[in-house]
């Protein structure tokens, strides 16, 4: 695999990681909220 | 595969930035964000010169209120008044709150008796309505806790729901 392509995949997971972190922080919880 | 992560960490931590900050404007900023446009007080409104310089349309026919046509309206009012005032707590529904409440409200429904008396498409109009709480109705089985608020059977409630 070239070295950009592993550096590539590498950013996309960083980039998939920083959403998961953004739903964890403000996704989640609109969802879950309670009692509307 | 570490050596590259460390040589390169900057533009990782570029993109997990990037992630957050389109997580935020897609689950935080887009939800939020509320639009009132701005209101000059010191501006005068704004008159449509061309309407009030034009003259009086044609007076339409309207016929007078006759006691017929009015016949029923204030029956209708005070029983209007009446539901409204006899309506229920539908708070101490679980999973119904102060929001929902009002839309429901909105919808006409205000007693425990019209929650219990929903049928599946009358579940699906409502639900449908709910915005972001859709799908509360029969997750939180409202007609159930209805009926048994509405017969005022609070300790079968309590045992099927849990505590009111």
């Amino acid at each position: 695999m070239p070295i950009w392509l592993e550096l590539m995949v590498l950013m996309l997971v960083a980039y998939a990681v920083g959403l998961a972190i953004g739903w964890a922080l403000w996704g989640r919880s609109a969802e879950t909220e309670g009692n509307g | 595969m570490a050596e590259l992560m460390q040589d390169n960490w900057i533009f990782l931590a570029v993109a997990l930035v990037i992630g957050v900050l389109v997580a935020w404007w897609l689950f935080a900023a887009r939800r939020t964000r509320v639009s009132i446009a701005p209101r000059d007080e010191d501006t005068p409104a704004k008159r449509n010169q061309a309407l009030i310089d034009a003259p009086p349309a044609a007076k339409a026919a309207v016929p007078p209120p006759t006691p017929q046509g009015l016949a029923g309206v204030g029956e209708a009012v005070a029983a209007s008044a009446a539901m409204t005032s006899a309506g229920d707590d539908l708070t101490r529904i679980k999973g119904l709150g102060p929001k929902l409440v009002d839309q429901l409200a909105a919808l006409g429904v205000t007693t425990y008796s019209q929650i219990a008396a929903w049928n599946d498409a009358e579940i699906d109009r409502i639900d449908a309505q709910l915005g972001r709480f859709q799908g509360r109705i029969r997750r939180d089985d409202w007609p159930t806790q209805a009926k048994l608020l509405a017969a005022g059977d609070e300790a079968g409630y309590e045992a099927k729901f849990g505590r009111l």
